[in-house]
């Protein structure tokens, strides 16, 4: 490529992600800026309110992520007790489960009639269910048992990566075990911690299922905004999706900061600390029971969704356990076209999606991968992490406001109303996890593979075909399969841009809860589980 | 002699087949002891029993003559530079050094003092990541001084070292001890370090210690085969060879290439190899019995080809040793 013609390509590239990612925003910060609506949002004390829901219920949702997940890894990172290998890939399950899949699973099972309140309701001879699954309380409680794997994940990362003559050191300096904990080892695991309290952020200012189903009367601005939309005050929608995107990226800076570089690999090597056996016989008994029960509480969920899923329509009523269990839904699922459609809807739209952003992000790695020059490298990496610190309520409010009017001139063209904005939806979202993957995968490639391929004769598209492409395919199967499960599962831009004719799975379960088919609902949950579970597991394979 | 560090029966059993010990050693105070042997011979074990990072099965540790068999390595006092020198990475270099001194920050009088000592004044401020080898290995060393601990336990801080510069450091870190005045236990698996920085050297070999000497005594006399062969270049002979050069029969000959020469007269060969040094060469003569011999001589001495007779100034000989 002649150096006129690669700066020409990598600025058209650019341009195009721009006009993809940014160009979007840019039009909903306008138009909020430019109507009424801000002085609306800023007059009224519930549009306040409700942005201050979100930030503290982000916040605690990392507190209480962190008190369970970090706990844990030290558990299964340090010492060792029976089960310990099973148990420790058990517990990151919530990882398998789409967030509205997730929130479904705990109406089922702690909801007023879920299966905990009959049964607590029953012992207690009650007569009114003992609890509402209802408010703050519940949404925490979801984000609890969903996002705590990031912790846990992240930590037992850094943990593993923690050179265990760095702790004998300290030791040999006279500093306890506490004191070691607190000087040496916590230090070392800020980038680890924050990277998972930067996860947790994100995914709690931008969690939508959970307050949608249990809010009630209580809003976050991801509900308020759809709410808003509903009512038809557009403008206002906007300018509360601009507010929510402030308040993400601030958290998103201020958490990046902290996060800073790794300091553990600059360093490197050494190797991790032997794992410690707990000796007595008693906490040994203890430390396994425990483990175990937790295991069992984090299945409950996916149990409850496979026992919903068994119930035929209307058999269901009073009892603490369903009486009759048949594969019915799943036989009228498969037998009525019509009920198939969803599913069909959301495995094309992931697919095609998916297909989509990795070529995206093939283009960026041969263009900014690793070939000098650099031109355009920043603004091109930006670009593609850009929807990942954006909620997916923003950028479904942005595309739906930018492609509601027809304007070739500023590039914009009506697609509301065609199935095409949602699979476009999704392939936005989806750019930053397979962009993330391929750069990763073309900055590990050796470049002098590039020239041995040009001295045995090959050219460039042959290199690319042969050699670069065969050596990316980890990269891409967990990029990709990653992007395929965000997209099949996908409720929160979902809501809001889908049409009669490409339904996905997930407001397909969201009318059949509102219809009372409960079964229905749970079996598409159950299948949206069991393929998510397989691509990514195909996805994780070398 | 005054044991200022005692092993005494000291024992860890890591499996059925693996053990190091029961060990007794005596250190006295200010001493340089190196442990060598090659790897898994539980040189790093003896180490790491002595800071405390494991128990023994058996046996005591006194130290200054306070049992610390079950004192935890935080209690000891023991002063300890790690082979890839575990520096703290998120603390920079006054921090580091200034971390075992209880309450007090990186602007303690010590810190500078012990950063003088190794020669990085004024480097208090720098990031540890910004260090070459050989500062990271001096920041560990003062690291592990500013506390003043009572023995200094130094695991292979050189492996990590440019050869070239390793020769010089060496020198530098003896000179360093000797001037603190601390006894210090030095792990390492290379003979040249080991005469170089030892006052003695403990030669361990599978958990055993084969023997306790000088640098002079361990190459001159060494106590077993094992010693002999690990220690400098020996030429280990057996069979017929042996007894030519004056074995008994079923004993082991070792003879060293500068205990060999190449005389008018003695045992017959062929020169097949020649290398090249400087100041002298090495010869690989081939005798008639199909032993390879290593012989130093004068550079001169023969040429590749060359018939050669050879002569053996001063052997060693052993029992066999079953394997």
């Amino acid at each position: 490529m002649n150096a006129r013609l690669g700066f020409a390509t990598r600025a058209a590239f650019t341009l195009l992600l721009a006009w993809l990612v940014l160009y979007p925003i840019v039009i909903v910060v306008y138009d909020a800026a430019a109507g009424d609506a801000l002085a609306a949002f800023v007059s009224r004390p519930g549009e306040w309110r409700v942005l201050w829901a979100s930030i503290w219920i982000s916040v605690v949702s990392v507190v209480l992520a962190a008190a369970i997940g970090v706990p844990l890894a030290f558990l299964f990172e340090w010492l060792d007790f029976p089960g310990r290998k099973t148990l420790g890939s058990l517990i990151a399950l919530p990882a398998v489960l789409p967030p509205f899949v997730g929130v479904i699973a705990f109406l089922f099972l702690y909801g007023e009639s879920g299966f905990v309140a009959r049964a607590v309701q029953r012992l207690l001879g009650l007569t009114e269910p003992p609890w509402r699954l209802q408010g703050a309380g519940a949404i925490l409680l979801v984000h609890a048992y969903s996002m705590y794997v990031y912790f846990y994940l992240f930590t037992r990362a850094g943990l593993a990566k923690l050179d265990a003559s760095m702790l004998e050191a300290a030791q040999a300096l006279g500093a306890g075990r506490w004191e070691t904990l607190r000087r040496v080892t916590l230090p070392l695991l800020r980038p680890s911690l924050a990277g998972a309290a930067l996860l947790v952020f994100m995914t709690a200012v931008g969690s939508f299922s959970a307050p949608y189903v249990f809010g009630g009367g209580f809003r976050v601005m991801t509900t308020q905004i759809v709410a808003t939309k509903l009512n038809g005050e557009l403008p206002l929608a906007m300018v509360e999706t601009v507010a929510l995107a402030l308040v993400a990226v601030l958290g998103f800076a201020l958490l990046r900061r902290t996060e800073g570089d790794d300091i553990l690999t600059a360093l490197g090597k050494g190797t991790a600390p032997r794992r410690r056996p707990i000796r007595r016989a008693g906490v040994r008994a203890f430390a396994t029971t425990a483990g175990w029960v937790f295991a069992v509480v984090l299945l409950l969920p996916h149990l409850t969704l496979v026992l919903v899923s068994l119930v035929p329509y209307g058999t269901w009523t009073t009892e603490t356990l369903p009486p009759v269990l048949s594969i019915v839904n799943y036989e009228r699922l498969f037998r009525e076209a019509e009920r198939l459609r969803p599913l069909v809807n959301s495995v094309w739209m992931a697919g095609v999606s998916t297909f989509a952003a990795v070529v995206v992000a093939l283009v960026a790695g041969a263009l900014v991968g690793r070939r000098r020059p650099w031109q355009f490298r920043g603004p091109i990496e930006a670009l593609l992490a850009l929807p990942w610190a954006l909620p997916g309520t923003v950028f479904a409010l942005a595309l739906l406001t930018t492609f509601s009017k027809h304007d070739p001139l500023t590039l914009r063209w009506v697609l509301v109303g065609t199935t095409v904005l949602l699979p476009l939806a999704y392939l936005v979202r989806n750019l930053p996890v397979t962009g993330r993957a391929v750069l990763a995968g073309y900055r590990q490639l050796d470049p002098a593979l590039d020239e041995a391929a040009a001295s045995l004769g090959a050219g460039r598209w042959a290199t690319f075909r042969r050699v670069t492409l065969p050596l990316l395919k980890p990269a891409l199967a967990a990029g990709g399969s990653l992007a395929f499960v965000a997209a099949l599962g996908d409720f929160v831009t979902s809501i809001v841009l889908y049409t009669p004719d490409n339904r996905p799975i997930a407001i397909e379960i969201m009318s059949s809860l509102r219809v009372s088919e409960l079964g229905v609902a749970a079996g598409f949950g159950v299948i949206l589980m069991v393929l998510s579970a397989v691509v990514l597991g195909v996805g994780a394979r070398r | 002699m005054s044991g200022f560090v005692t092993l005494d029966g000291v024992r860890k059993q890591w499996s059925h087949t693996v053990a190091v010990g029961p060990l007794s050693l005596e250190i006295p105070r200010g001493e340089i002891l190196v442990l060598l042997g090659p790897s898994g011979s539980g040189k790093t074990t003896v180490l790491r029993l002595l800071g405390g990072f494991e128990t023994p099965d058996a046996g005591r540790i006194v130290l200054a003559g306070e049992d610390v068999t079950a004192v935890p390595p935080a209690k000891r006092r023991c002063g300890m530079v790690f082979q890839h020198y575990a520096l703290f990475p998120h603390l920079d270099v006054g921090e580091n050094v200034a971390f075992g001194l209880t309450g007090r920050g990186a602007n303690d009088p010590k810190v500078a003092e012990v950063l003088g000592l190794v020669g990085l004044e004024g480097f208090e401020r720098r990031r540890v990541q910004e260090l070459s080898g050989g500062q990271q290995q001096r920041v560990a060393l003062a690291r592990a001084l500013a506390p003043e601990p009572r023995v200094l336990l130094l695991d292979e801080p050189l492996s990590n070292l440019d050869p070239s510069l390793r020769e010089r450091t060496r020198r530098e870190l003896r000179a360093l001890i000797k001037r603190v005045g601390i006894t210090t236990i030095f792990v390492t698996h290379e003979q040249e370090e080991a005469f170089d920085l030892g006052d003695r050297v403990a030669v361990l070999q599978a958990g055993r210690l084969e023997q306790l000497d000088t640098a002079d005594e361990l190459y001159e006399h060494p106590a077993s085969l094992f010693v002999a062969m690990f220690v400098g270049r020996a030429n280990v002979l057996r069979g017929k060879m042996a007894r030519m050069l004056g074995a008994a029969p079923g004993q082991v000959l070792v003879v060293r290439p500068e205990r060999l020469a190449l005389a008018d007269a003695g045992v017959p060969g062929v020169v097949r190899e020649r290398r090249y040094t400087g100041a002298a060469a090495f010869y690989l003569v081939e005798t008639e019995t199909g032993d390879r011999l290593e012989v130093l001589a004068r550079p001169e001495a023969a040429r590749l080809g060359d018939r050669v007779y050879l002569e053996a100034v001063r052997v060693l000989t052993f029992p066999e040793e079953r394997a």
